[in-house]
């Protein structure tokens, strides 16, 4: 006997799970460089249950500078491309390194591309302009790609922090363009409100169990009371 | 289980990595030559529990997607080769270098070496060797008789032979530089050797273009800012404790929904 009551109630016990396993993922990642906080909302479309969904927060974190000439962050919108086994991906930079043929490569060995494709560095000294070009022992070389999509475009997130890019990405203009050389971008994962959200689901989740339990005395009362002979 | 438990205990174990990497730079706050690490984090693979469209539903289009991540782990750990502060030491053989480069000297093994140490002795054939016995490349043979050795900002290491009146030329320091120090692997002893990460060292003379220059009588101090670590050591300190939190906060949810039967 199904009560309307309890399949909304159980689909919020699930919304509320749900939001608390994203805030312990942004909450695991307070620390790491380019991470992009997600969140959860719920909208309710005309039937009689929301549409749970996830949104990355894009604004920019925290520019802190290293003095490594091979850190990489982006101060204005957009992102780096990556060469990956699965297809080129997005990245917001961070501690770039040489992979063992030379050519400039992200932590996981993936390869940065450039205008004209992966770059090779060498032994050369680099060095890299707000605009995005490099430059190996002062002789122009090359200019980072930088991307970004159009607006309210969601990417889907992938591990080590980059994104799948989708059909509307486009580059950046030179102007619009602000690459720190010497800095890392860190997570923008908010501590404080992650842990007042915390709260706040951990206290709706044992409403909604309340409302479970008091459907169940209902349900209780119905079939145990209205079926007395009096 | 709720996988929130698993996503959150990866966070504390990142922060305690973090601790770990905060207490070794505190440790060598007096080192000369070190230059302090930062570990670095990566997000996890991320879970999508529900794709963007559902084949026939009438809200097809506006279905979003849930993304759910699963936590962080360690990347790597860089270091950060900025310069340390000079401090002189008026010792004839300490020399630091101002700018980039790494002294090159020889391992046991065989291999090259490079460090930042610049408090070099002389062994008991009177090579130009590191503390820990490493001889400089190229060696440098300081004879028993020399006193007054003086080393130019260029790397030439000269002395005054007793009589004379002119200075002996003995040979010249070489340095080396890298594309990526970051990349370079720690061995201990305030040594490095070359990865593929670090770039091919390119060995000049001090004072070339992109070489630092040599400092006598001066060593490069540890590049550890003291204040900068004690606030990263706070802010994972807090960071542990909120990711423990999570983990409360998951087992409290548990716990209400194993409450639900009755």
């Amino acid at each position: 006997m199904p009560i309307n009551g309890m399949t909304s109630s159980a689909s919020a016990l699930r919304y509320w799970e749900r939001r608390q396993e994203v805030s312990a993922n942004n909450l695991a990642n307070v620390s790491t460089d380019g991470f992009k906080a997600e969140r959860v909302f719920a909208t309710l479309l005309g039937g009689s249950e929301p549409v749970i969904g996830t949104a990355t927060d894009h604004r920019n974190g925290t520019l802190r500078q290293t003095g490594n000439s091979m850190d990489v962050a982006l101060g204005g919108k957009g992102f780096l491309v990556v060469e990956t086994p699965a297809g080129e991906r997005f990245s917001r930079g961070g501690s770039l390194r040489l992979d063992k043929d030379g050519y400039l490569a992200d932590a996981e060995g993936n390869r940065v591309l450039g205008t004209d494709g992966p770059i090779h560095v060498g032994s050369a000294a680099l060095s890299i302009s707000p605009r995005g070009d490099i430059a190996l022992d002062g002789n122009k070389a090359s200019q980072l790609r930088i991307e970004s999509v159009a607006d309210g475009v969601q990417l889907a997130h992938e591990g080590g922090t980059r994104f799948v890019p989708d059909a509307s990405r486009t580059d950046v203009a030179d102007d619009e363009r602000d690459v720190r050389q010497g800095s890392v971008e860190e997570s923008n994962a908010d501590p404080l409100g992650g842990l007042v959200d915390m709260i706040g689901v951990q206290r709706a989740y044992a409403a909604v169990e309340k409302s479970i339990s008091v459907l169940d005395h209902v349900q209780e009362t119905a079939t145990s009371q209205l079926g007395k002979p009096v | 289980m709720n996988p929130a438990l698993r996503t959150a205990a990866s966070g504390m174990m990142a922060q305690q990595l973090r601790t770990e990497v905060i207490a070794n730079n505190l440790a060598n706050v007096n080192t000369t030559g070190f230059k302090r690490s930062r570990a670095q984090f990566e997000d996890l693979l991320y879970q999508t529990v529900q794709g963007t469209t559902v084949i026939g539903s009438p809200d097809a289009n506006t279905q979003s997607a849930i993304q759910i991540g699963r936590g962080t782990h360690l990347a790597g750990v860089t270091r950060m080769h900025t310069e340390g502060t000079l401090e002189q030491t008026g010792r004839p053989l300490d020399m630091a270098i101002e700018g980039e480069g790494f002294f090159q000297v020889q391992l046991a093994s065989g291999g090259t070496a490079y460090t930042r140490d610049g408090s070099f002795q002389i062994s008991d054939q009177g090579m130009l060797t590191t503390t820990g016995g490493q001889q400089i490349v190229p060696g440098i043979r300081i004879p028993s008789d020399a006193s007054d050795v003086s080393i130019s900002r260029t790397g030439v290491v000269s002395y005054m032979k007793s009589g004379a009146q002119e200075a002996t030329e003995l040979g010249r320091i070489e340095i080396a530089r890298f594309s990526n120090p970051a990349g370079l692997m720690s061995q201990g002893e305030n040594l490095y050797t070359e990865t593929p990460a670090s770039g091919q060292a390119v060995s000049g003379f001090p004072g070339d273009e992109g070489m630092g220059r040599l400092l006598q009588g001066n060593l490069e101090g540890s590049n550890v800012e003291v204040v900068q670590e004690m606030v990263d050591m706070i802010s994972a300190q807090r960071a542990y404790e909120l990711n423990s939190k999570a983990i409360k906060a998951t087992e409290e949810m548990s716990d209400v929904a194993n409450q639900m039967v009755r």
